[in-house]
């Protein structure tokens, strides 16, 4: 007989439960149950996951909520419950179920500080026409009476449950962990439950309440508990009295059972009648996937929300004819025709899918963010459909670019479409309230993603419950990145930057331990946390189907991630801000404030020659998605000179074609060093665009297409079931029969299948990639043409990988300075300001790190200032930010911008005394001539500020804003760059491949990108301020003998040899590596050094020049390259 | 008076799992009633090694040698699936 259990937390109640819903559900199946509900904390958090566990194990699912209960008039508590749907009622229980869970989850909202509790008004109400169960254990207010042998309490709790729940809705719960005498979890309490159920005469069920499904999780368990109270194990009260909440099987769940009827009074049959009910209770709560929680049965909205009274897919048919005609209006005849007929071909299969409102649905929220004037693109594989390009909702032109429809939706897909929305990051949350508005609060809510422990939040959890010193574990947790925490041991072993760390672990059992628990945590749901872009659309049945909680921003979440979406029926739109669009956007407003001219970006030429030699020269810093050193250089090798061109670069800059040697077949096709192999004159066609290297989806799916002829929509499934090789040998058999008939030699089929076979799940969607490429293209136009403009967007939004630090550098080599901070000029975000011949861009007032956001509102209203004393009446600023800015120079224009004063102006501010006068904003200000600046006479020139001595402007600039706008932070190094002999990185590309060199600067960047071959291989880009970032590349030995520096040192000094990789790119391959702080230290002392030793007259000959600064510098001055690298003389007039 | 015993013993478990005698000093103890476990953990993070289990089983048993008076003792069941006598309660 086997046992069903009913009250089971999945790890889904994080910080609680240790085991994933599919492992449990197969337990379970394997113990033979034929039934398992996950009743999570707090949520349905693990319920989908759960609910096709069992599917899949071939269960019954059951669903329910281990939930905090309040009274609904005094908020008094009432302890836990765990409250269970009822199966075969069409939804009801379940829906009641949803209702409960969000109704707890609304007292955190309405009580400010509450812990998600459901009033029991509430629960009673939803429990009416036999919807649910509640279940009374341990921790309800019943449960605790009975635990202190308060039976009077016990009873008097018991019949207020009683009489506010509608008959049958109460069963007791029974729970006994088999804990020493006296404690809870012992029989002795659970056999005084089972007397109360037989004394009110109310059914009383059996459970575990599980916290893990085998014994040894328990230890998973002990961590959950640690890390939920913020205490370590050793002081834990609330720990796990023993480790027995696992789920047990059938034959164990009896014993419980035995041992609880035994150590008490009970009637007779008292055992069989609990387990008997306790499977009773089961059957009732047996939910139907697909009667019960609709599981698989997409809903869309109601035709009257998105605004159509008519047939939804007469009114699509209708504004899709006429986008087509105006899409494609002066493309030509040929092209409209074409477009027509696409979209009929694309209606069909919307119609035969039911899928008309989908399509209105994501048109109507893609007007709605245009209408807010917010830039909007598609991206995803529904960028590759004709009728998003007709709806506007897409804006890149599918049929040109080759993208196939089938690629998004066809018959023959299972699983609901996806369209993705990229706007501008900044006004994100705008977007979401008006989609809350525009579809209702019961249609609508922001979908949730579960954080799962990664690296080093294990770490700090497992380190946390060991007890460990925080410091110790912030160490070893900022070592823990670029692998899985599951492979911390392999790590350990394998990975060089990782040796000391692994000697301290051989010779401490603590920290073994630690390494154990680490990888026990790993994957385990951590916390949920609102989706960064998804939004859920429904009907109004949504919050019957979803249960919510309120999100960071206010906003009402469900509490099912992405995975679950699917299975629920539920459609999602992903709406994702991307910071570069903010950036794009403030770009262009920029350029409309200062010119009054408007740039539709969405309608600038694709083929601009000026914008594709920019991206060629791979000055690409800032260009979304080809920013990064690893883009640089594929950039620099494939010099695009059309749209084109950039999708497929973006689509071979991705981990599976770079793994696969794919772009370097591509190249050298491209450039004409190999002929293209196109396997067969009838593909051609397919590959041309490639050069015969199969990169995209669409690509695959139109081999298969024309070497089956099975159709694009099944070629789509055929690509999918390439990356599960227990299906390749099933298409290889389809693929050979047909291609034979189709007129395919043998040859040809076995070398095109090779290549389709190799593919796998790997390649990227066309469709993707044209959609990345769009606003590449935008980016790289605006960064051609309004660069001033266009960096004041970066700044201000900072979409990209680099530190805004070298934004400022990368300004300053395009000729458009940063001007730093004025309190006259400056506003909230980057502004472009003429400055001298062109343009410069001024530094905002947020970027003064410590002054508050109402300071900076009065400074921006007050704007401009007459005088100091204006100033400081009118903002009323602080004392700290006053001098902050008094520091870096943002109030010389009271002094008139005559640096050497600013030391009086800081005297003077640290000498103010008592609160500025205040004055109206409409009161008229006099101009008073204020005495305190006339700062003349001997007894001034003795004013000096401390804070000023010693430090250079962009010292001052970094410690208040950490951007030095003034100068490059490397200049003051220049001076020892020179005399070493360090190349700067303008000039990297001037030098032959194979040149030894020596370069310096700051790192921006770290990446380790996938390679061929597997073996790490380090990037490292460095800023000397002379260019762009030059790019240094460590490979496994330099690693090794390198060690941590490789991540670690931030300033640095790097041996290499140049690497040259196509016409315009190169890069250098480290083998060595100083920490140039520590070369300049050595420099300076031993500089100091031989003076004095000049001064004594002990040694001769040693000139202060040849004076050796550390060993390392010695041998570099011994090694040093020479003529070439030291002759360049940028340092020397880039100085002072 | 209570007796620490600490001997390993045979034990035999009936159909359901529970204890039903075990053999001490070669004679058969006869476990009278339902026995009763008690689990009790382990501090674990004091010891080397990430532990399979947390906690100790300890049985709680009355047993009587032939017609002798009956006992309480306790048997704990170690994770290696051996068995110990650990106390004679009397």
């Amino acid at each position: 007989m086997s046992f069903p259990h009913l009250h089971v937390a999945s790890a889904y109640s994080t910080h609680f439960g240790a085991t994933l819903p599919e492992a449990l559900a197969e337990q379970a199946a394997a113990d033979g149950a034929s039934f398992l509900a996950v009743t999570d904390r707090d949520g349905l958090y693990g319920a989908v996951k759960h609910v096709r566990a069992c599917v899949a194990a071939g269960i019954r699912p059951g669903l329910g909520a281990d939930l905090e209960v309040h009274d609904d008039d005094t908020l008094a508590p009432l302890g836990r419950v765990v409250v269970l749907a009822h199966g075969d009622t069409a939804g009801r229980g379940y829906a009641a179920l949803c209702r409960a869970v969000s109704s707890a989850h609304e007292t955190t909202v309405r009580v400010q500080g509450h812990t998600p509790s459901v009033p029991r008004g509430r629960l009673a109400q939803l429990a009416g026409l036999s919807s649910l169960t509640v279940l009374l254990g341990p921790a309800s207010d019943v449960g605790q009476a009975v635990e202190r042998r308060d039976t009077a309490a016990a009873r008097a709790g018991l019949a207020d449950w009683l009489r506010l729940l509608p008959p049958g809705a109460l069963a007791l719960e029974v729970v006994c962990h088999l804990t020493e005498p006296g404690t809870p979890g012992s029989v002795a309490p659970a056999t005084r439950m089972l007397a109360l159920a037989e004394y009110a005469q109310l059914p009383a069920v059996l459970t575990n309440a599980v916290r893990y499904g085998t014994p040894d999780e328990a230890v998973t368990a002990d961590l959950a508990d640690a890390a939920r109270h913020l205490t370590p194990l050793a002081q834990l009260d609330q720990i796990q009295l023993n480790g027995q909440a696992w789920l047990k099987p059938a034959a164990a769940m009896r014993q419980v059972a035995r041992m609880v009827v035994d150590a008490g009074t009970h009637n007779d049959g008292a055992l069989a009648r609990l387990l008997r009910d306790t499977i009773e209770l089961a059957e009732r709560c047996a939910l139907d996937p697909v009667g019960d929680i609709g599981l698989g049965r997409p809903r869309m909205p109601e035709a009257s929300v998105i605004g159509i009274t008519g047939d939804p897919l007469t009114e699509l048919w209708a504004r899709a004819r006429h986008g087509i005609d105006e899409r494609y209006g002066d493309a030509g005849r040929g092209a409209l025709t074409a477009a027509h007929d696409r979209l009929a071909h694309e209606m069909a299969t919307v119609r035969s899918l039911g899928f008309a409102s989908y399509f209105l649905t994501v048109a109507k929220v893609a007007d709605l963010v245009r209408g807010m004037g917010i830039r909007i693109q598609a991206r995803g594989s529904g960028v590759g459909s004709v009728l998003n390009y007709a709806l506007h909702t897409s804006s890149v032109e599918p049929i040109g670019n080759g993208l196939l429809w089938e690629r998004f939706l066809s018959p023959e897909r299972q699983t609901l479409p996806d369209i993705d929305l990229d706007v501008e990051s900044a006004r994100r949350h705008d977007i979401y309230r008006a989609v809350f508005e525009t579809f209702g609060g019961d249609r609508v809510s922001l979908m949730s993603m579960t954080n799962a422990y990664r690296g080093r939040g294990a770490v700090r959890d497992a380190g946390l419950a060991l007890g460990m010193p925080d410091t110790e574990v912030a160490a070893i947790a900022k070592q823990m990145w670029r692998f899985n925490a599951r492979d911390f041991r392999a790590a350990l072993a394998e990975k060089p930057e990782l040796e000391d760390l692994a000697a301290e672990v051989r010779e401490s059992s603590q920290l073994d331990l630690l390494v154990d628990l680490t990888a026990r945590l790993d994957r385990l749901p951590r916390h949920i946390s609102v989706h960064p872009c998804g939004v859920i659309l429904s009907d109004a049945s949504l919050l019957d189907r979803t249960p919510v909680q309120v999100s960071g921003m206010g906003l009402p979440m469900s509490q099912f991630d992405k995975h679950d979406m699917d299975p629920m029926g539920l459609i999602k739109l992903d709406i994702l801000g991307v910071r570069m669009q903010s950036a794009m956007a403030h770009a262009v407003e920029e350029h409309r404030r200062l010119t009054g001219e408007h740039i539709d970006l969405d309608r600038v030429p694709l083929d601009d020659p000026a914008t594709f030699e920019l991206i060629r020269s791979t000055r690409t810093l800032g260009i979304f998605q080809i920013e990064s050193p690893g883009q640089m250089e594929l950039v620099g090798k494939l010099q695009p000179e059309e749209f084109n061109d950039l999708t497929v670069e973006i689509s071979l800059f991705r981990p599976g074609p770079m793994k696969n040697n794919m772009p370097l077949r591509y190249l050298e096709a491209r450039h004409g060093e190999v002929a293209p192999d196109y396997i067969h004159p009838r593909f051609e066609p397919i590959l041309r665009e490639t050069k015969g290297v199969v990169i995209f989806h669409e690509q695959v799916m139109r081999l298969f297409d024309e070497l089956t002829g099975c159709g694009l929509g099944h070629a789509d499934v055929l690509r999918r079931h390439l990356g599960r090789p227990d299906q390749l040998p099933q298409i290889e058999a389809y693929v050979r029969e047909n291609a034979l008939a189709r007129g395919f030699d043998d040859a040809t089929i076995s070398r095109v299948w090779t290549v389709l076979a190799g593919f796998g799940s790997f390649g990227f969607a066309k469709a993707h990639g044209a959609a990345f490429a769009l606003p590449t293209y935008q980016s790289a136009w605006l960064k051609t043409h309004h660069p001033a403009a266009f960096l004041a967007g970066l700044l201000t939004h900072d979409p990209g990988m680099w530190p805004k630090d070298l934004l400022v550098a990368e300004a300053r080599v395009l000729g458009v300075p940063v001007l730093g901070l004025d309190v006259q000029r400056s506003a909230l975000d980057y502004r472009v300001e003429s400055h001298g011949e062109g343009q410069g861009i001024r530094m905002p007032l947020p970027e003064l790190s410590g002054s508050s956001d109402a300071e900076r509102a009065r400074i921006v209203r007050h704007q401009p200032f007459t005088s100091l004393q204006d100033f400081r009446d009118r903002v009323r600023p602080r004392r700290r930010t006053f001098e902050a800015l008094a520091r870096i120079g943002a109030l010389d224009s009271f002094i008139d911008h005559d640096r050497t004063r600013r030391h009086e102006l800081l005297a003077h501010i640290q000498s103010l005394r008592g609160t500025a006068i205040s004055i109206t904003d409409d009161q008229l200000a006099f101009e008073v001539p204020l005495p305190v600046l006339d700062y003349e006479g001997a007894r001034f020139d003795t004013v000096t500020s401390l804070q000023l001595r010693g430090r250079t402007q962009s010292d001052l600039e970094l410690l208040d804003t950490g951007l030095a706008v003034s100068g490059h932070r490397m200049r003051k190094y220049y001076p020892l760059f020179a005399e070493l002999g360090v190349t700067p990185a303008s000039q990297l590309a001037t030098l032959p491949g194979g040149t030894e060199v020596l370069l310096a600067g700051v790192r921006r960047a770290t990446n380790t990108p996938p390679m061929r071959g597997g073996r790490r291989v380090v990037f490292v880009s460095l800023d000397d301020g002379t260019g762009p970032v030059a790019n240094v590349v460590f490979f496994h030995d330099a690693q090794e003998s390198i060690g941590s520096g490789v991540f670690q040192t931030e300033l640095m000094l790097v041996r290499g040899r140049t690497r040259r990789s196509g016409a315009r790119g190169v890069s250098v391959t480290g083998d060595g590596m100083w920490d140039l702080v520590t070369v300049a230290k050595n420099r300076a002392r031993a500089l100091a050094a031989a003076a004095k030793a000049e001064l004594a007259g002990t040694v001769t000959g040693t000139g202060p020049g040849t004076a050796p600064g550390s060993a390392a510098v010695q041998r570099q001055a011994e090694r040093r390259p020479g003529a070439g690298t030291a002759e360049f003389d940028l340092w020397s007039t880039r100085t002072g | 008076m209570p007796q620490i015993i600490d001997a390993e013993v045979q034990v035999e478990l009936s159909e359901d799992g529970d204890p039903q005698a075990f053999v001490w000093d070669r004679f058969e103890h006869t476990i009278i009633g339902q026995p009763q476990a008690v689990f009790t953990r382990t501090r674990w993070w004091e010891n080397e090694g990430t532990p399979t289990r947390i906690d100790t089983e300890l049985w709680r048993v009355d047993a009587a040698r032939g017609t002798e008076d009956q006992h309480r003792y306790d048997l704990r069941h170690d994770a290696d699936g051996t068995w110990v006598l650990s106390v004679d309660w009397g």
